[in-house]
């Protein structure tokens, strides 16, 4: 063990993810939209001097295995110097979808050349400009889904480009709020420097080396222990997607899982090429939903770091909807099949370990975007949220009812927050009973939502499940599938899962979310 | 005796202590705790020490915090706008755990039979859009009768902009005679799901807290003329045992607070303007941070109780997860834990006789720094043996028993270290210009280790630690929150006089014919944000908010709006300054309370530390570590190189030599 004892590796693996928190803690306090402050939509993350992971805060999980490419894209594309920040939303180059958009700052230790470490914060930006307000609508190709900014410095040396800055606000819809949230990331990775060059001077930069490549070797060990638990053997599954928005075709995901001696070789081989619709996922999507699953077998406190994927082999075929081209339209990607490959992740596994896995939860974030002008004061206004369903049953129990499940845990907007905000009105909020599926443990029940406009307004949503159900486990049956009904006046309307439509004052949105599955006859 | 005497009481699970200030002096009565009936023990307590005609009574309790620990209140009845009944279940949509496939729910205490809707609407101008029927509100009234709730909450949307609605469902309930909880008289703040679950909290504590309190109340009265019952708030302030049986969610941590109020008080007697609390008790470690300039300790008003939002004032006391009976153990990968998983009472510490896992406290007898000889005055026998080879079996790769009990020491003490910093640093705050004062049992074992750590250069371990918490609750202020959501824009800062003075005057009620100061303040935002920051009110608001801005998260931008979430008065009667008997300082070395010498593991290596009884010791008493100053249930532990004074007031004061 290079020297490094049990005690001292605790300390150091406190105190790399306490550097997580407070940078998280930093960027919840000073953002200005509700997305990032209220729910929450962020991930902050400590990197080594080689760009792998040492500490994660307690945050997404769709960010978990993605923020290492934006480090790694970062680093390659530029020559990143002492106090400089770089900004990023590329999906193609080190991003996931754009409204994500990520800022990576090299820490540089006194009189060293190299950077030590370094820090990344992500943020959900309500818009990022393109052909619908929220940027998460049904586009066809990356062009229409928002501004693509590549690895580029947006402060250098300390210094924020200003030209830069006013080139992307003046790209967006509510520039203002962009402005208060972009400032509060660079904050964040800030007080990730200051906080890391006060380690180096209580331990030395070459120790806490040591100690970082410590850390991964546990996480390593960590996994392996528990992959040694499962049954050696190759287990398989499948899942769709109902469509891409565009055509009415299903869409699979497949999935081979390999698990032998402490490795775990995952293959996606026979999933759908990439679709016209906005669903495809980039391959660093893949790997943080790879990330997830290895995750959640280990305990509820075993650290996120880079180690947790080294007994992983990911196999994904170019061109695929699980690692998409340019220039393919990704903004469902992050969202929605994510959570489609945990489910088909899981049904796979839950050949191999029946008693842990859980049946299939919503399987969809339900993203609503209302986007226009406010009648009363002429003010632009987007919003922007994801509505949580019901969580799978499994042999330990029922599912819980109405919560975020898998590859996010952003809150709700309170519905007095919410209207004070926005020229909205919650009509009602409340669970939807007996969405659950049936079992000897039910499936949790979704969540009804009905949303009046109070102007005009432009209305996308972005969901999944409305077609293909969630799956029960061990004879459970499926969890009820969701939909969306918008009246207008007298007239009442299904939209598709996956839409966008100009409404009225007056329209009354309801939106239901999927139960879970359920679990044993 | 027989004058109007003030005494203060507080109930713990073992003792019920009592102090009082007798010709300014500090007089301390325990007696045996009664939790079946704790007013009995109260009731002797004040008698110990004294009481006559008028005594005044101060109380802090844990008749709430038990009932919530213990999920032992009422039959909560929820009343709200139609439509909306389950947000009170579905909270903010997260789940507890991120990365566990299966997990229980999150606490709610209203089942789902038990919530009600209005068909009623107001908007969020404060219009009325929707009234409910009388016919509605009349079967309303008859549901929540026939559903069995002994207690109801009311809690609808927007009703702090606009009474109306929620006034006539109050009025209807009132015919059912029970307690009601009622969010525009309790709580007229947005949020509605924290405001529900405050209520709600309230009323499940109502019909508890108002048979005790009021019991208490009448008893004191009938033996004592015009004898009367205070309670400690949450909040650190002290408020009439009536207006507590109404709003017990207001004192749900009354006896914490004592203990923060008075290590508080005792710090700023004895010189200290800015300190850092750190109170290490057998599950959890409490720690908070109070700064003079700033009006002491800090508070919240975003407080989870027992695994339930409370939105009322509180101190801002953060928990973590560890204490002396946490247990240590190494996962699969070979990293060392400790907590949050507690031995408790039962089995307890290996070396209590029972547990065979590791512990805390087992890893400070094994390096020699608990005084086995006098443990609970020897009360209880420590058997170092058991520990030792317990230890010996499960120290993983670590080489010696010595290396993993260290080892544990290290581990917990790197969790204080990251509490402090979430609750200095991660708020603006510079740990190295405060001082650290220790109480509870692990406490002073810890504090020079985690101040160092912190780079914090003294300690300070307080006199009387074993009645902290009825100091603080006899020395603390009355005072009375009030509150309500304006949400209006910042230049209308100086148009809030109709807002604080309707607040003041109810106010004024309450405090009938007592001298009190007011604090007005505002919780301000940049529009848009999602949180508020409270700043004083006046002409230089915005002003202070923006610097307070900056101090807190780095940034301030004065070109940008601002948003008034919230108005805010703090009504406080102060108590009399304490000023405690101070003892002669007088040159010595400690030699009188020099009980023996024992070897003291610190840094790798055995030394010979000396071992102090704290009772002994005198003002001035002065001497460097390694030493131990032992006492009832714990000891101080002074590292080499470190030098303890011992105060005027008789609190030990160390200059750590960080």
């Amino acid at each position: 063990m290079s020297g490094v004892d049990a005690v001292e590796l605790a300390v150091f693996q406190s105190a790399m993810h306490s550097i997580a928190e407070e940078m998280g803690a930093a960027l919840r306090r000073t953002a200005i939209s509700p997305n990032i402050k209220e729910r929450q939509d962020y991930s902050c993350a400590v990197f080594d001097a080689a760009h792998r992971v040492i500490a994660m805060g307690d945050h997404m999980p769709v960010h978990l295995g993605s923020m290492p490419m934006s480090v790694e894209a970062a680093v390659s594309a530029l020559r990143l110097e002492r106090g400089d920040v770089a900004i990023l939303n590329d999906p193609y180059a080190g991003g996931t979808h754009l409204p994500d958009i990520t800022m990576v700052m090299p820490v540089f230790c006194e009189g060293k050349d190299e950077a030590s470490f370094f820090v990344a914060a992500r943020a959900h930006h309500a818009d990022v400009g393109g052909m619908f307000a929220g940027s998460m609508g049904p586009a066809r190709e990356i062009f229409q889904e928002g501004l693509r900014i590549p690895p580029v410095k947006l402060v250098r040396g300390g210094v924020v480009d200003e030209g830069l800055m006013a080139m992307v606000l003046l790209n967006v819809r509510t520039p203002q709020e962009r402005e208060g949230d972009l400032a509060a990331q660079i904050g964040a990775c800030r007080v990730g420097e200051q906080r890391l060059l006060g380690l180096v001077e209580r331990y030395g930069v070459e120790r806490l080396g040591v100690l970082g490549e410590e850390l991964l070797d546990y996480s390593e060990r960590l996994v392996k222990a528990e992959l040694r638990m499962l049954p050696s053997g190759t287990y398989e599954a499948e899942d769709f997607l109902d469509d891409d928005g565009v055509t009415d075709e299903r869409i699979r995901i497949a999935v081979k899982i390999s698990v032998d001696a402490g490795a775990m070789t995952v293959d996606f081989a026979g999933t759908s090429r990439q679709v016209a619709g906005s669903v495809n996922a980039v391959r660093a999507i893949t790997l943080s939903a790879c990330f997830y699953v290895l995750r959640c077998l280990l305990g509820e406190d075993a650290p996120a770091t880079a180690g947790i994927l080294r007994p992983l082999t990911l196999v994904t075929e170019a061109g695929s909807v699980v690692d998409a081209w340019p220039p393919a339209a990704v903004a469902g990607g992050n969202v929605e099949t994510s959570q489609r490959m945990v489910d088909t992740l899981l049904r796979a596994l839950a050949k191999a370990a029946p008693e842990r896995v859980p049946a299939a939860s919503a399987g969809t974030m339900s993203n609503l975007t209302i986007g226009g002008v406010d009648a009363q004061t002429g003010s632009v206004f987007t919003y922007y949220e994801t509505t949580a369903g019901g969580m799978g049953a499994s042999a330990a129990g029922d599912g819980l009812s109405g919560v975020q499940t898998h590859m996010t845990n952003s809150l709700n907007t309170p519905v007095e927050a919410l209207e004070f905000a926005y020229p909205l009105r919650m009509r009602r909020y409340g669970y939807r009973r007996g969405s659950g599926g049936e079992g000897m443990h039910r499936g949790g029940d979704g969540l009804v939502k009905e949303v009046e406009m109070l102007c005009d307004a432009e209305v996308t949503l972005l969901a999944d499940r409305r077609m293909v159900r969630p799956y029960g486990l061990e004879g459970g049956a499926e969890g009820a599938a969701g939909r969306a009904v918008l009246r207008e006046g007298d007239e009442e309307r299904e939209l598709r899962g996956k839409c966008s439509a100009r409404v009225k004052r007056g329209a009354v949105l309801r939106l239901e979310t999927p139960g879970g599955g359920g679990w044993g006859r | 005796m027989g004058e109007a005497l003030r005494i203060a009481v507080d109930t713990g699970g073992t003792f019920t202590d009592c102090v009082a200030m007798v010709d300014g002096e500090m007089r301390v009565v325990k007696v045996r705790s009664t939790p079946g009936d704790p007013g009995r023990a109260v009731m002797e307590g004040v008698g110990l020490l004294g009481a006559g005609a008028g005594v005044e009574l101060r109380h802090g309790t844990t008749v709430g915090t038990n009932a919530m620990l213990e999920r032992t209140g009422a039959r909560v009845a929820f009343v709200t706008t139609a439509g909306f009944e389950d947000t009170i279940a579905i909270g903010r949509q997260t789940r507890p755990k991120l990365y566990a496939w299966t997990q229980p729910a999150a606490v709610c205490l209203v089942p789902e039979e038990l919530r009600f809707g209005v068909p009623e609407r107001v908007s969020a101008e404060g219009e009325v859009l929707q009234r409910p029927s009388d016919a509605e509100l009349e079967e309303l009234v008859e549901r929540v009768r026939a559903s069995g709730a002994e207690t109801v909450a009311v809690s609808l949307l927007f009703a702090f902009l606009n009474a109306e609605n929620e006034a006539r469902v109050v009025g209807a309930l009132e015919a059912l005679g029970l307690p009601l909880s009622v969010g525009h008289r309790m709580l007229p703040e947005f949020r509605e799901y924290e405001r529900g679950s405050t209520l709600v909290v309230n009323a499940y504590l109502a019909p508890l807290m108002q048979g005790y309190l009021l019991g208490l109340e009448s008893e004191v009265a009938k033996k004592y003329a015009g004898g009367t019952v205070e309670v400690m708030q949450s909040s650190g302030g002290i408020v009439g045992a009536g207006l507590a049986a109404r709003e017990p969610v207001r004192t749900v941590l009354s006896g914490p607070a004592g203990g923060v109020i008075g290590a508080w008080e005792m710090a700023k007697a004895a010189g200290f303007e800015r300190v850092i609390g750190f109170d290490m008790g057998g599950t959890s470690t409490d720690v908070f941070l109070a700064d003079a300039e700033t009006g002491g300790v800090r508070r919240t008003n975003e407080s989870v109780v027992a695994g339930v939002p409370v939105s009322v004032p509180m101190l801002d006391i953060h928990t973590a997860g560890a204490g002396g009976g946490s247990l240590a153990r190494f996962d699969a990968g070979g990293l060392l834990w400790v907590g949050p998983e507690s031995a408790g009472a039962e089995p307890g510490p290996i070396c209590f006789g029972r547990g065979d896992l590791p512990t805390v406290t087992d890893a400070n007898l094994l390096l020699g720094r608990l005084d086995e000889e006098q443990f609970m005055g020897g009360g209880v026998k420590l058997d170092a043996e058991r520990a030792r080879e317990c230890f010996a079996a499960r120290r993983g790769g670590l080489k010696s028993v010595e290396a993993f009990a260290a080892g544990i020491l290290r581990v917990v003490e790197t969790q204080m270290d990251r509490a402090i910093r979430v609750i200095s640093v991660e708020r603006g705050h510079d740990p190295r210009r405060f001082a650290l004062v220790a109480f509870g049992g692990g406490g002073p074992l810890h504090a020079c280790a985690v101040a160092r750590a912190l780079r914090v250069p003294t300690v300070m371990i307080p006199a009387m630690p074993g009645a902290l918490s009825a100091v603080g609750i006899l020395l603390a202020d009355a005072v009375r929150d009030y509150s309500r959501t304006v949400m209006l824009p910042g230049a209308r800062m100086g148009e809030l006089e109709a807002e604080f003075a309707a607040m003041e005057e109810v106010g004024v009620r309450e405090f009938a014919g007592k001298k009190f100061e007011v604090e007005r303040t505002v919780d301000v935002r940049y529009v848009g944000q999602g949180y508020e920051l409270n700043v004083v009110h006046g002409v230089d608001a915005a002003e202070r908010f923006h610097l307070m801005h900056e101090q807190r998260y780095g940034f301030a931008n004065r070109e940008r709006g601002l948003e008034i979430v919230n108005v805010r008065v703090r009504l406080r009667v102060r108590s009399e300054k304490y000023e405690p008997v101070r003892e002669k300082m007088r040159a010595g070395d400690g030699a009188e309370a020099l009980r023996r010498e024992k070897q003291v593991y610190f840094d790798g290596a055995w030394v010979r530390a000396r071992v102090f009884d704290r009772e002994k010791l005198r003002a001035g008493d002065e001497f460097e570590g390694p030493a131990l100053v032992a006492e009832y249930t714990s000891a101080t532990v002074v590292p080499p190189g470190a030098r303890l004074v011992v105060d005027e007031f008789r609190n030990l004061v160390i200059g750590v030599g960080a």
